[in-house]
């Protein structure tokens, strides 16, 4: 399965999402669907009226030309249908994305251990062990059994055996995983395939409850829940929607007594009042606001996150303090050697080899880094263990809790290298002197930040390898960008202070918390949230669970383990943790688009009295044509087609969200105001002048 | 405190309801009035008496009240409107017939034909305020120009020299009052008393001053108008900040400099009550408080009303009124509306309005003050469930208003505003007058009573409801340029500072003044509109021979409704300024007004009496505009909407959202019901669309708690008395107690910090964008009924776009 998620792929099932949309734009105008976006819902019933009206028109004795109401109650009816449209093609995209998971999602076979089974390490269940059932009757913290080729049935915890497993199915990603018992890497998701040896597994959720069933329902929107802004926001369209349908309604009275105050012309009909209506009341966003939201989901979907609500995102736009892990996020994964330093007169070269020889077979990343810094600088190639140049054989000699040294003896050689104060210890008990210029040495890397390494021969001092923690690349800028939205970085750290404060120096972060423990998060966090700030962090391991917990936005590696996953209310697929970043951009993204929509909405409808009073009013009051500063032929119907059209226009924003780039709040808003606020006011004046040009063009009226 | 239980929470608060209701009433409504009284006795007799001229011994008038002249050998004044004869000072009253109206061009047709034929050789154009209605119907002034109009004819009538006559018109010619206040004016009763002497005893006066006829014509704005306009926004900017600042202090409960007076007073009426200051309410509680207060004062209110026949201190023995009059005077003047369906002269005793409306104009300005300062403890209150004790900041309120009342009160009577107890008297008219049925009219009565201690308070309370029918038009509400810019600035001091006293209670004084900024950007342009409007000429009066323009000897423009004393300006800026803050006091006729000056009194009222707006309730209704805007700002910016840290959510938006709707509701649905109904439309006195007005204007005005009217209309019938009750009950208490659980919602969240990523609440570019919300959301509810009313009456009157 090498393209099995389908989740970056939607565009090559675009045509078959557009016609689906315009099947489903057609089935979601059924009443009772309609009701749940009340401003699109009361659009709907202005249609049927002037439907009606029509109708009665045809039959000879209508309150305005049959051509006239009939065109209306058409362009009224493509309001709906277009914002019905632009609505299921958002849901289109994620339909599509949750077909192809569900492909993954059959019903399985799951072998349930039976109820007291003894799990002893190392051990294999046999087939006496297990019952072989249907995956839909496993229940939260049955054990069950998987061994190569099985798909695991649902989401659990391995509590015992190691095994590679393919989790291409949620993550896009073919490379098979290792997934073991304890640590950081014992969740396994259902829907994955076990490619090598076995797993006893404690399931996490029930069937139909688990991460990919999560997943699925996410993408289709099925249980999409409105999120609170958007429920305020509709009570703000709702509210405004009802303004309009009292203007308009009373409006039918105002114009039946300025007919007899004035003594001629003939009330306003009510083909006209229904189009004032549907064009003041707030389609655009009325329209497009669902489709924002299943966007903004569908969004963050494709940039592998999943999220359990749609709240989280919203929150993300919000977050005004990332914590973030120095290690992987803010610096490259561990630190590495940068230099040697030379003690006491050793000569260069010595300290090169007597340094590699002494990581030779030290395989942490830091051993490997001072081999290569070796090579690189002192053009001396690694040499394979055992092929020395006295040719006696060497011995390697572990790093230890005890001694905290390695190093390696071969013949009465005895090499070793490790932390400051472990090889002063050791220097002394060797009968040496720790040199001044050591302990200088010593603490000016310190004091950079840096970690000292000290390497001796025979318990004699020969150097000092400078580690580093390098800062990523481009991560500085980020923080800048940052730093300009508003949000505070920090900075956490295993480090001791000092080594800490020039990291978060070195990055440009805003605060760091230095020796952090889980307790220590936890309380870093409250005391932000106390003092009233959103924060968001990034976690994989168990113990950063209740600090994922309390988070506001807590993002969730996917090769974390089970209880992070569960703490965090965002899962990265790709366990990015420089993905929180784009995660607060989108919720910020999602925001913006709505609220850019809202106003230009707002502001479109200054135009629309313009065009549409002097129209309706103008038997009772000719004086009232003064007003008509456009010239429109059809006035009415240009208006109600623009209406209509707008919303078609602005369906790709919808989709894509409006362009986002960091910037203060102050300036963001400026910017939209003078696009679409100012925008809203001249669009429309421009849009129904051209439309009218174009029915006059057409012949109409 | 269990707010479950509601009937229980109502017997709490029902006992400390009703004796704080009657200590305010014995403090405001007796003791104030009489101290008002004595000083003004001892001190300012002859003001506070009504300013009586004695004429060789005899009593011959009040020189703030005119008289009607009709013999050719008296200067005339100007056209009065009252009935059954002009110049009934019994009952005042304007024309409210409106500039479209036929019957005004036929009216001053008439007048000038009466000029014309009068002295047929004067050719020269007649200066506009002599022939159009004043507002009072009792204005003692004519303008210079008027005067001297009418100079030829007297000479030809008494066979004095017309340079006698011109230099006794000169030495008495008023000029502006500090040389900037008003226009120059002459009064008519004075000039003919001096005229009879002339007549008699042929002197001619030592200075013989010949007046500059051949001024430059200017139009519009003249220095005067503009220093004026400089000195109203001055006394703002100076006063806000220590104006603001005490408030809070005495809102707070902070040592301020009136504390050794109001601190023991504060203290027994809480101990009578058995109410402790340190008792915090939550919104619920704070609202029922103020329900329970409100509905005491409706009651006693009403019950008063209809009791005053039997009631003392009733000289003039007025009796009482229906019973759906009474209801809706007692619930406008407790809503803070002070809509008037009825005429003070004739239909309420001085025990009525002293412990009655006196008393609810400070009463209702404080319930507005009290749910303000309930919404500022919400927003800077992190975290909590209270938002202050309803008793202890109507109390203190009270406190705020009852120093600056007295303080006003003493200016107005020191200018001439009456206050006494004495009952009307009845002076002879110089020149006898018949009245409609063809009698002899030979006497004018004149009203009198305790009216300075209630106009103060009725300016400073942003209440409105006038001592007499005419408001502030009244000569003796009143009587000179000066008291009307008091009146003016009156109506405006609180509300304004308030805004810094919001700031300062949230944080931070510029808090409130951007709000105060983002206000004043409406108002500017609109006070610019109305002030233009009311210069300009009226198309219809064109080939009448009528001089329009404004001049140093005349205000010219439209006059029709406006006292020659205040002028153009002052009466255009006091129009905007009543209708911008919820006041409704009014020293002009506002239906006379041109159809864009009309339309910015209904704009005004219309953008949801935001603009400075009620003592309290205005800067809580922008309150609420405020976090509209920045909801959708915040959407704008990529954050979850917040104002001041306090994150506005899908509660605090359903409450907004209501709060704006219910006026905007009950203004188009009333008028919409009023337009269809015989009851409503025959009430409408101007034809055609200013008709319309008329009704839009008088349910806009009540559901906005505001209290001016387009007085054309007949709005003391049951329908409009209860349909006009309904809508000022619901326009105040519905919206103030939505702002109260709106306090409730936001006291219980966190106050996020402001960083980079958070909207600023102060700078520019929120000033601007509130100012769009109010405006778009205002115009978006109002334009096609405007457009029905004052907008196409100004295009079919001549007017351009």
């Amino acid at each position: 399965m090498q393209d099995p998620s389908g989740i970056r792929k939607t565009r090559t099932l675009l045509p078959a999402i557009y016609k689906r949309a315009v099947i489903d734009a057609v089935i979601k105008l059924d009443p009772r669907q309609m009701i749940r976006n009340p401003v699109m819902f009361v659009v709907e019933a202005g249609s049927a009226l002037t439907a009606l009206l029509w109708l009665q028109a045809l039959s000879g004795n209508g309150e305005a030309p049959a051509g006239f109401i009939g065109a209306i109650s058409a362009w009224l009816w493509f309001t709906v249908l277009f914002a019905n449209f632009a609505e299921a093609l958002a849901e289109g995209r994620g339909k599509a994305q949750a077909e192809s998971l569900r492909k993954m999602r059959q019903d399985t076979q799951a072998k349930k251990l039976y109820l007291g089974y003894d799990v002893v390490k190392g051990r294999e269940p046999v087939t006496q062990d297990y019952l072989v059932v249907s995956s839909s009757t496993l229940h939260r913290s049955d054990l069950f059994y998987v061994k190569a080729g099985d798909t695991i049935p649902v989401d659990g915890d391995v509590i015992e055996g190691i095994a590679s497993v393919n989790e291409s199915a949620i993550t896009g990603e073919s490379a098979p995983v290792i997934r073991e018992s304890g640590g950081d890497r014992s969740a396994v998701t259902g829907g994955t395939v076990v490619l090598s040896d076995w797993l006893i597994i404690r399931a996490s959720a029930g069937a139909g409850e688990g991460f990919l069933d999560h997943m699925i329902s996410l993408v289709e929107g099925a249980k999409r829940q409105k999120t609170p802004n958007e429920i305020a926001l509709n009570i703000l369209l709702i509210g405004l929607t009802a303004i309009f349908l009292v203007v308009c309604v009373t409006l039918w009275a105002f114009s039946l007594y300025s007919v007899q105050a004035g003594g001629s012309g003939i009330p306003v009909t009510i083909t006209v009042l229904v189009a004032l209506l549907v064009c003041l009341a707030p389609t655009t966003i009325g329209g497009l606001l669902s489709a924002i939201g299943i966007a903004g989901m569908d969004r963050l979907i494709r940039r592998n996150v999943i999220t359990t609500s749609g709240r989280a995102i919203e929150a993300a736009g919000d977050v005004d303090v990332l914590l973030l892990d120095k290690t992987g996020t803010i610096t490259l994964g561990n630190r590495q050697a940068v230099d040697l330093i030379r003690i006491d007169g050793t000569v260069m070269l010595d300290l090169a080899d007597t340094a590699q020889l002494a990581s030779l077979a030290d395989e942490t990343p830091e051993g490997r880094s001072i081999v290569v810094l070796v090579k690189e600088k002192y053009g001396l190639r690694g040499r394979t263990v055992g092929a020395t140049e006295s040719g006696t054989g060497m011995k390697f000699v572990p790093f230890s809790s005890q001694t905290r040294m390695s190093g390696v003896d071969f013949g009465d050689v005895q090499i070793r290298k490790g932390a400051a104060d472990a090889m002063f210890r050791h220097i002394e008990t060797s009968g040496n002197v720790v040199s001044e210029a050591l302990r200088k040495e010593v603490e000016t890397i310190s004091l950079a930040g840096g970690t000292p390494l000290i390497v001796t021969r025979n318990g004699k001092a020969y150097g000092v390898i400078h580690l580093k923690d390098i800062v990523k690349g481009g991560i500085k800028e980020r923080f800048i960008q940052l730093r300009k939205m508003g949000i505070r970085t920090v900075m956490i750290t295993g480090d001791n202070r000092l080594t800490a404060a020039t990291i978060a120096a070195e990055a440009g972060v805003d605060d760091f918390l230095a020796e952090a423990t889980p307790e220590s998060k936890l309380n870093l966090i409250r005391e932000y949230q106390a003092g009233g700030r959103m924060v968001a962090m990034t976690g994989d391991g168990t113990n950063d669970a209740p600090a994922l917990a309390q988070a506001d936005v807590a993002v969730a590696m996917n090769t974390g383990t089970q209880p992070a996953r569960e703490a965090a209310n965002m899962i990265d697929l790709d366990s990015n943790p420089t993905k929180l970043i784009e995660i607060v951009e989108i919720g910020k993204q999602l925001l913006m688009t709505r609220g850019a929509l809202t106003t230009f909405s707002i502001a479109n409808d200054l135009a629309k009295y313009f065009v549409i009073i002097p129209a309706a009013f103008i038997t009772t009051y000719p004086a009232l044509s003064i007003l008509n500063i456009l010239g429109l032929q059809n006035a009415i119907l240009s208006a109600v087609i623009f209406n209509a059209l707008i919303i078609v226009a602005l369906i790709p924003l919808a989709l894509h969200g409006v362009t986002y780039r960091p910037m203060t709040a102050e300036v963001a808003l400026r910017n939209n105001i003078v696009i679409y606020g100012i925008g809203g006011i001249i669009a429309p004046f421009i849009g129904i002048k051209v439309i009218d040009m174009v029915l006059v063009l057409m012949g109409v009226g | 405190m269990d707010s479950e239980h509601a009937p229980l929470l109502i017997r709490n608060q029902l006992k400390p309801a009703i004796v704080i209701f009657l200590f305010i009433t014995l403090i405001t409504g007796i003791f104030y009035p009489l101290l008002i009284t004595g000083i003004a006795q001892l001190v300012f007799p002859a003001q506070a008496n009504g300013n009586l001229i004695v004429h060789d011994g005899n009593m011959v008038g009040s020189a703030l009240i005119g008289q009607p002249f009709t013999s050719p050998e008296y200067f005339w004044g100007r056209p009065s409107a009252t009935s059954p004869v002009p110049y009934n000072a019994g009952l005042s009253s304007g024309s409210n017939i409106g500039p479209s109206n036929p019957a005004l061009t036929s009216a001053v047709n008439t007048r000038v034909e009466a000029l014309h034929a009068g002295d047929p050789a004067n050719t020269l154009p007649i200066p506009v305020d002599l022939v159009t209605a004043s507002a009072s119907g009792l204005d003692p002034d004519i303008s210079v120009a008027s005067a001297y109009y009418q100079v030829h004819r007297i000479a030809d009538e008494r066979n004095l020299s017309e340079e006698d006559v011109q230099t006794l018109v000169t030495t008495h010619i008023q000029p502006r009052q500090f040389w900037i206040l008003g226009e120059p004016r002459v009064n008519v009763l004075k000039l003919n008393l001096a005229l009879d002497d002339m007549t008699a005893n042929p002197v001619v006066p030592l200075s013989a001053i010949q007046p500059d006829l051949s001024l430059p014509e200017e139009s519009g704005l003249r220095i005067p108008d503009w220093i004026y306009l400089a000195l109203f926004i001055g006394v703002f900017v100076v006063t806000i900040v220590p104006l603001g600042r005490f408030m809070v202090r005495v809102l707070k409960g902070e040592p301020h400099l009136l504390s050794p007076f109001t601190g023991p007073l504060e203290y027994r009426i809480l101990a009578w009550s058995q109410v402790n200051a340190d008792d915090e309410m939550d919104w619920k509680t704070f609202a029922i408080a103020m329900m329970i207060f409100s509905l005491v004062g409706i009651v006693f209110l009403f019950t008063l009303q209809l009791a005053q026949p039997i009631l003392p201190l009733n000289p003039a023995g007025v009796g009482s009124p229906s019973w759906d009059l009474g209801l809706n005077t007692a619930v406008s003047f407790v809503t803070n509306t002070n809509w008037q369906a009825y005429a003070g002269e004739t239909g309420v005793s001085y025990l009525t309005q002293m412990m009655g409306l006196c008393v609810q104009n400070f009463t209702s300005a404080a319930t507005g003050m009290a749910v303000l300062f309930g919404l500022a403890y919400g927003l800077s209150r992190r975290s909590s469930s209270t938002i202050g004790n309803f008793w202890v900041l109507l109390i203190r309120s009270v406190m705020i208003l009852l120093p600056l009342s007295i303080i006003i009160a003493l200016i107005l009577v020191s200018q001439g505003t009456v206050q006494t107890f004495g009952g009307p008297i009845t002076v002879p008219l110089l020149d006898p007058v018949k009245d409609t049925s063809g009698a002899l009219v030979t006497t004018q009565t004149i009203p009198l009573g305790p009216a300075a201690s209630q106009i103060a308070i009725k300016q400073l309370g942003v209440n409105g409801g006038g001592f007499f029918n005419t408001n502030s038009a009244h000569p003796f509400e009143n009587p000179t340029p000066f008291t009307n810019f008091i009146e003016i600035i009156a109506i405006l001091l609180i509300p304004a500072a308030l805004c810094y006293s919001f700031g300062r209670m949230v944080g931070a004084g510029r808090k409130g003044v951007s709000i105060l900024i983002a206000m004043t950007i409406i108002f500017l342009p609109l006070l610019g509109l109305a002030i233009w409007a009311e210069f300009g000429d009226n198309p219809a009066f064109t080939g009448l021979g009528i001089d329009q323009t404004t001049t140093d000897f005349q205000p010219g423009g439209n006059m029709e409704g406006k006292e020659v004393r205040f002028g153009i300006m002052p009466s255009a800026l006091f129009s905007v300024v009543t209708t911008s803050a919820s006041c409704g006091a009014v020293n002009s006729m506002h239906d006379s007004f041109t159809p864009l000056g009309g339309l910015v009194q209904l704009l005004m009222m219309q953008f949801g009496e935001v603009v400075y707006g009620g003592i309290g309730s205005g800067l809580y209704g922008m309150l609420v505009f405020v976090i509209i805007a920045m909801f959708i700002a915040g959407l704008m910016v990529g954050r979850t909407p917040e104002y001041l840290g306090k994150k506005i959510e899908p509660q605090e938006m359903t409450l907004a959202t209501i709060i704006i709707l219910i006026p905007i509701f009950l203004i188009l649905i009333s008028t919409a019901v009023a337009v269809l109904v015989d009851p409503g439309k025959t009430a409408v006195f101007n034809p055609g669309p200013h008709g319309f007005s008329e009704i839009l204007y008088a349910f806009t005005s009540a559901s906005q708690n505001n209290g001016s009217a387009f007085g054309g209309l007949s709005a003391n019938s049951i329908f409009y008395n209860l349909m006009t009750a309904a809508c000022m009950f619901i326009g105040r208490f519905g919206t103030a107690t939505l702002t109260l659980a709106l306090a409730g919602s936001l006291v219980v969240k966190k106050i996020v910090p402001a960083g980079e990523g958070t909207l600023s609440d102060h700078r520019p570019l929120f000033i601007i964008w509130l100012v769009f919300v109010v405006i778009i959301i205002g115009s978006l509810s109002f334009l096609p009924a405007l457009a029905l009313g004052p907008i196409v009456e100004h295009l079919m009157l001549g007017g351009g776009v």
